[in-house]
């Protein structure tokens, strides 16, 4: 049983017809009717408000565990002329309108059943809860109308029966909530317990004070009863327990076995495939094949389960793919040093200049190309150095796209820049490809304790005291 | 290790002397077979407590150690480096590795190892890095030179102010670092920063000597991660 979110009062009401199948008017009634009989019923009301939980906000888990509720409904809404329930509003206002002071909206609680019709899921195996809360309450309705109507009703073995009875149905209900490994606040789970707590210790105090001639065998069936009780209360806390242990320790287990296939893989195969490309040389096909193959290893091995999400991909994971895309066509080899905190989100214009600057050393130079990334408050700054035969700008004539448009232009209209330079000691060429981090936008975040480049740094002032030196 | 590192003197005679530590039989005699002339293999060892004997028995000048290694108490390379240095304290310790996983490295960088360099690298690349390690020099990746920077925080632009300051890199031995990460050698570093070969020698000793030393959170965490401290 859950109570709506849409509510008179406590939505107690809404929720038992809900659970029940009955029309909430007629539940309303027969609250009200039990207010009547010595106030039972806004106890009754006041106790479940207090115990059953609300309905989660989502309205897609609205009606989980009430498929028979959300059937019914929809049939009496299409069909309003037929007498039993009509639309809310117009039958309720006689009975409800004490409840309901502001009235802002009409019969809130029924119109929170527009669950949608899907989901039929049930949580609960038997309604364990349901059936001794319906015990209870039952009880306590014949009762109290019994003794209204002159019955000799033994009201010291009644009570504190409704009382245990509810108790237990709270308990069980924990015991549920744990199988069906559903997700409890912590604060609804105390109040639940306590109240279970009380309940039961209650109710069995209750049969020993109000028994007649209270001797040695109440006091001791009192003792162990109330032990009895708190330890059916405290039983689903301490399965929790040792459910969670139990998974924990089955992670871990798991945790070891991969660490251990790695550990394996990594002495092995890999030491093979490393051995393959010393061997074979960088050049040739077979250190290509092998180096291919590492790569693939090495990322199923340490970087975990790959991410599913294809949409946002980092940048150095990125750059990776792309250098694994690149190798499988050239004869060269990236190596990859990455710097400071990773970019969440590469930024399309860096890749996409990388991917060139790449492809150039690639085809021009090949060999082993390094690529340096490094990331930090004031942007990102990737360095692609190959030992090739190297090219100037200025001698590229002006009909090839590739480095102007691909490269510099694309980094300009990103809000960065783009240097070609001499790659290390004069050999070669290096391209390097800095973003402000006011350019990148989702650039590293929080991660500048000297505090980020301002919003409106130009491109060009990213500091690198080591390329005014280069000749 | 720095007392080592003070005396080349004794063991590094003639031929430099190598002992291979690698639980990969192929990958040893590959290795081996693509030194140097220049370079003397005294022997193989495939696991912890294997190259902790062959080390003090024979003394070599550098062992090439896999970061990986099965036996003794489980701590691979580093175990190696803590039991065998000082029982041989002309040796020092190149670290091999096929992973570039930062823990792997440091962890056999604080142990004492002098360098590290990986699997993939050539015999010339390997023979080049063990005469380095002979001279006293650190060898230093790309890889370890781009962990160093993220975990002194460099790129988040902090510096040390004096040379002693052990938890950060002075703005020279990031710059150094840096042109490191990118590929270039030491002497193309010298080059591009119009120092001599020596000094960037220097700077890479110091930058070891703090990865070796500095209590830096990250490098601690990882330490006490794999048991260091």
């Amino acid at each position: 049983m859950l109570r709506p979110r849409l509510r008179l009062i406590g939505g107690v009401c809404a929720g038992f017809a809900e659970h029940t199948g009955l029309p909430v008017n007629a539940v309303r009634t027969a609250t009200l009717l039990l207010t009547l009989c010595g106030g039972a019923g806004a106890l009754l009301y006041a106790w479940l408000w207090v115990t059953v939980p609300s309905a989660p906000a989502g309205s897609g888990r609205f009606a989980t565990p009430l498929p028979k509720a959300s059937l019914a409904r929809p049939s009496r809404r299409a069909r309003p002329g037929s007498g039993t329930a009509g639309p809310a509003g117009p039958v309720e206002p006689p009975v409800t309108a004490r409840f309901e002071p502001g009235d802002a909206e009409p019969a809130p609680g029924v119109g929170s059943a527009g669950d949608p019709a899907g989901s039929f899921t049930t949580t609960r195996a038997a309604p364990i809860t349901e059936i001794l809360l319906g015990v209870a309450l039952l009880t306590a309705g014949i009762t109290l109308v019994a003794s209204r109507l002159g019955a000799e009703i033994p009201l010291a073995v009644v009570v504190p029966g409704i009382v245990v009875l509810a108790g237990a149905a709270l308990a069980w209900r924990q015991f549920a909530d744990i199988r069906s490994g559903e997700a409890q606040q912590a604060s609804a789970r105390l109040v639940r317990a306590l109240g279970a707590l009380v309940l039961v210790v209650v109710g069995i105090l209750l049969f020993f004070v109000t028994g007649d001639a209270p001797n040695v065998w109440t006091v001791v069936a009192a003792a162990v009863a109330v032990l009895l009780g708190v330890a059916v209360v405290i039983a689903p806390w301490l399965l929790r327990q040792a459910r969670d242990l139990a998974d924990e320790r089955a992670a871990r287990e798991r945790e070891a076995e991969r660490a251990e296939i790695a550990a394996h893989l990594h002495d092995s195969v890999l030491q093979t495939l490393a051995l393959i490309q010393q061997k074979a040389g960088p050049h040739s096909e077979a250190a290509r094949l092998a180096r291919a193959q590492e790569r693939e290893l090495r990322e199923w091995l340490f970087a975990g389960t790959p991410t599913g999400s294809s949409d946002s991909v980092d940048l150095a994971t990125e750059l990776r793919r792309v250098s694994s895309l690149i190798e499988a066509d050239f004869a060269a080899h990236f190596e990859l040093v990455t710097v400071g905190p990773n970019v969440p989100e590469a930024p399309e214009a860096v890749v996409a200049a990388a991917r060139e600057a790449m492809l150039n050393a690639a085809r021009h130079a090949g060999g082993t190309v390094s690529l340096y990334l490094e990331t930090g408050p004031r942007g990102i700054e990737l360095s692609v150095s190959d030992r090739g035969p190297g090219f100037r700008v200025d001698e590229i004539p002006a009909d090839r796209h590739g480095v102007r448009e691909s490269i510099v232009a694309r980094m300009t209209r990103a809000g960065g820049s783009a240097l070609l330079r001499p790659g290390p000691g004069g050999v070669g060429a290096e391209v390097v490809l800095t973003l402000p981090a006011a350019a990148a936008g989702t650039a590293p975040a929080g991660t500048a304790p000297a505090g980020t480049a301002p919003p409106g740094t130009p491109a060009g002032a990213i500091e690198r005291p080591i390329e005014t030196r280069t000749p | 290790m720095s007392e080592a590192t003070a005396q080349p003197g004794a063991a590094a005679s003639a031929a430099l002397t190598i002992l291979i530590v690698d639980d990969h039989s192929i990958f040893r005699s590959g290795l081996r077979a693509d030194l140097d002339a220049g370079l003397q293999v005294l022997g193989e060892a495939a696991s912890v407590d294997e190259a902790i004997t062959l080390v003090v028995a024979l003394q070599p000048r550098v062992v090439l150690l896999d970061v990986h290694l099965p036996g003794g108490l489980g701590g691979g390379g580093a175990e190696v480096i803590r039991v065998a240095a000082p029982r041989a304290p002309h040796t020092l310790f190149l670290a091999l590795s096929v992973s570039d996983a930062a823990d792997d490295v440091v962890s056999v960088i604080r142990a004492g190892a002098r360098g590290y360099i990986t699997k993939s690298a050539s015999g010339a690349e390997v023979s080049d890095a063990a005469r380095r390690v002979d001279d006293g020099d650190a060898v230093f990746s790309p890889k370890l030179a781009g962990f160093v920077l993220d975990a002194f925080g460099a790129v988040a632009g902090e510096t040390a102010d004096t040379i002693d300051e052990l938890d950060r890199l002075s703005a020279r031995e990031t710059e150094v670092m840096r042109l490191i990460a990118r590929g270039y050698s030491y002497k193309e570093v010298a080059g591009s920063l119009f120092i001599s070969i020596k000094t960037v020698e220097t700077h890479v000793s110091a930058v070891l000597r703090k990865l070796q030393l500095s209590n830096r959170h990250e490098l601690t965490a990882w330490a006490l991660a794999r048991k260091l401290l």
